[in-house]
């Protein structure tokens, strides 16, 4: 288990971390979300000794992290970067050696990898001569192909076209099938529902929630109300000020309400306006939970505001 | 993992990437090419005229070809007699080039003769034919006259030669080792420390510095690079050093002093020193730029430092080895490389000294590249524009 317990760093007056704390189990994907600037990859230079930390630790099962734990993680920086002239498969068992594979293993490792990622005719070829999407595959190979226990990936979706996303989300879901612990960084914030199980979202250098995706959810008191009434336009809500429209499409409206509404009522009150077509009774999305959550609340606690960090 | 295995690893990249580029190919094939042209060209285009060619119309007189031998080496030249039927076929011989000149004195010794030449009069043959045809001449006249001939043959001693100082074939030898040493130490400071110097900005430019610093520390990254591009430049050193022995040896150009090995192990330890603390500078201040068009101007102290040691060497130790300047040199650090192999050229420096300046040497580059390092690991990770060493030094990871 991964575990960054109170994490702060300053560069200069600005503040990228302020006690990030979050964890992370093996065999589960976690989305790290937040907008720019809210500390995402300052933690994940943070795991790798890249960033020194001014506060807090970060624990690989239970115990602090050192360059012996780091061999057993992978990572895929946000700004990507691999050797141009060195050839594919050289440079994926380069990185495996330097993870602590002997030459041969490192050899077989990338070979096999490569072949997974429909790289094996590659292998021989210069990175520079491949195209900008097989260069990402072959970043991702170099993060994958020592079996790390953990894998810790910036923006590992941005930039790939569908069929990259599927080969990734497949990659990420088999290696969190067998063990892995996976964490990434992400604004697509429909594909991260769909490929985690967990998210954690930073704002201003904090967590300002984690969790299971469908905790979060229910946890949420937003609920979505989507009812259809034909022939109404939406008039059966009028001269109700308890309620939140937040779509109203002619005989569709979309409400906010909170999980403790009367559905029952509502219920009566539409059937008796026209058909009823439509009534669905949904959790916030992730988007909304994510909005809601990097927002700052109102009651103010103290944050300073967050800045650019330099890269 | 062992950090030397990580170290090692990072330098065998090097080691690979770098020998197998054909511009490193390219510039080993070229300097040997080089250095045994400088030795085989000479030899194929003058070999020959080091040795003149005289061809004698026949019928002359019996001592003629002594008399010219002997004339020749008082001067130090080689010459070669070749004997004609007759004056037309001498003739022939000079315009077709077999011979340098004719000479033609009639057999009894009653005329000077003449000395041809095809075009321009060549000193040396001059002297040498007038000097033999003159001494013959005479000593038939005063032979005529019935001088004593014991007196006649002591006339004709030339005064014996002597030097204050003789400088012998190996002088010449031990001050050339001593300035191609210098250029050498220059040329790999520049060459190979200009390769760390680009490839810590490459690394840095294509971000791929990130990756491998995830599992290799800065310290173990700038070390292993060093020592890879080193082991190249040692490698093209040997290369060199290799062809111009047996280029020198087969053309019999000159012939190698016997304090060629020691020289040699000087020119390798103070290269590979002067290459380590140069390189490690060089390589550092890479890491401060962020493009490679910054390269030069952040290298500017570091390659002023070594222009200004080189001068010292080559202008104030060569012509004063055993000098204050020269043993002050000594003992810095960035002059040491240049300055302590010419002196050891030239006999003038102890083994008491040899040693100091080698441990003053390693103790720099120890304190250089534990300083380096840090500056390197706080600045190798940051991007746009340059940056200050303070800065650096500041926000590296311990």
């Amino acid at each position: 288990m991964l575990e960054i317990d109170d994490l702060a760093k300053r560069y200069g007056s600005v503040v990228a971390l302020d006690g990030a704390t979050f964890t992370a189990r093996p065999g589960r994907i976690v989305g790290f979300l937040g907008p720019n600037g809210a500390g995402k990859t300052t933690t994940m230079r943070c795991i790798f000794g890249l960033v020194e930390a001014d506060r807090g630790q970060v624990r690989w099962k239970g115990g602090p992290v050192d360059r012996e734990t780091r061999l057993r993680f992978g990572y895929m920086p946000e700004q990507r970067g691999l050797y141009p002239r060195m050839r594919v498969l050289e440079q994926v068992s380069y990185f495996a050696q330097q993870h602590g594979l002997t030459a041969r293993a490192a050899d077989d490792a990338g070979r096999r990898w490569l072949d997974r990622m429909g790289l094996a005719d590659r292998a021989k070829s210069k990175l520079e001569e491949l195209s900008h999407g097989n260069q990402q595959r072959v970043q991702l190979t170099v993060a994958l192909a020592h079996e790390p226990e953990l894998l810790v990936l910036d923006e590992p979706f941005s930039g790939l076209d569908p069929l990259g996303i599927a080969t990734m989300t497949e990659v990420l879901q088999d290696r969190a099938r067998s063990g892995v612990g996976v964490v990434f960084s992400s604004h697509q914030l429909d594909l991260v529902e769909d490929v985690c199980e967990d998210v954690v979202i930073i704002a201003r250098g904090r967590v300002v929630a984690a969790g299971a995706i469908e905790e979060l959810k229910s946890r949420s008191g937003r609920r979505h109300l989507e009812v259809e009434v034909v022939g109404s336009d939406g008039t059966w809500l009028d001269g109700d000020g308890s309620l939140t429209v937040l779509e109203h499409d002619r005989d569709r409206v979309k409400l906010l309400v909170s999980d403790s509404v009367d559905l029952d009522a509502l219920l009566q009150r539409a059937r008796a306006a026209g058909e009823v077509r439509t009534f669905a009774y949904q959790p916030p999305k992730l988007s909304e939970l994510f909005m809601e959550a990097v927002t700052p609340s109102s009651d103010g606690d103290g944050a300073e505001p967050a800045a650019e960090v330099p890269s | 993992m062992s950090r030397w295995r990580s170290v090692w690893l990072v330098a065998k990249r090097e080691i690979l990437e770098r020998g197998r580029s054909r511009g490193f190919l390219f510039s080993v094939a070229f300097t040997t090419l080089l250095v045994i042209g400088s030795f085989v060209v000479p030899t194929l285009l003058f070999g020959d005229k080091d040795t003149k060619t005289i061809g004698v119309v026949q019928p002359a007189p019996p001592d003629l070809d002594t008399a010219l031998t002997a004339t020749a080496g008082r001067v130090d030249q080689k010459i070669s007699v070749v004997p004609y039927d007759d004056a037309g076929a001498a003739q022939a011989a000079l315009s077709e080039g077999h011979v340098d000149a004719v000479l033609a004195v009639p057999a009894d010794l009653t005329a000077a003769g003449t000395l041809h030449f095809a075009k321009e009069p060549d000193q040396a043959i001059t002297q040498i034919a007038s000097g033999a045809v003159v001494s013959l001449r005479v000593q038939q006249v005063l032979t005529d006259a019935n001088v004593d001939q014991a007196a006649l043959t002591a006339a004709q001693q030339v005064p014996t030669v002597q030097s204050l100082d003789p400088q012998t074939e190996a002088d010449q030898a031990r001050f050339l080792f001593a300035n191609i040493g210098a250029v050498l130490i220059l040329i790999g400071i520049f060459s190979f420390g200009f390769t760390v110097l680009t490839g810590v900005i490459e690394e840095k430019q294509s971000r791929v510095v990130e990756v491998v610093l995830s599992t290799v520390r800065p310290r173990d990254l700038l070390m292993g690079k060093v020592l890879g591009i080193g082991i190249l430049g040692l490698v093209q050193l040997l290369v060199f050093v290799v062809a111009a022995m047996a280029a020198a040896t087969l053309t019999r150009r000159f012939t190698l002093p016997e304090t060629t090995p020691g020289a040699i192990l000087m020119l390798t330890i103070w290269f590979v020193l002067g290459y380590a603390l140069y390189s490690t500078a060089l390589g550092f201040l890479g890491a401060l730029a962020s493009r490679l068009e910054e390269a030069s101007n952040a290298s500017t102290p570091v390659t002023m430092i070594a222009m200004v040691s080189y001068f010292v060497a080559i202008f104030a130790v060569i012509n004063d080895p055993s000098g204050i300047v020269a043993r002050i040199a000594t003992f810095i650090p960035a002059s040491a490389p240049f300055v302590v192999p010419l002196r050891a050229a030239f006999d003038a420096i102890s083994p008491v000294e040899i040693v100091i300046s080698i441990v003053i040497t390693v103790a720099a580059i120890w304190v250089l590249f534990t300083i380096g390092a840090r500056v390197y690991a706080g600045a190798v990770l940051q991007t746009g524009g340059r940056m200050k060493i303070r800065d650096a030094w500041r926000s590296a990871v311990g």
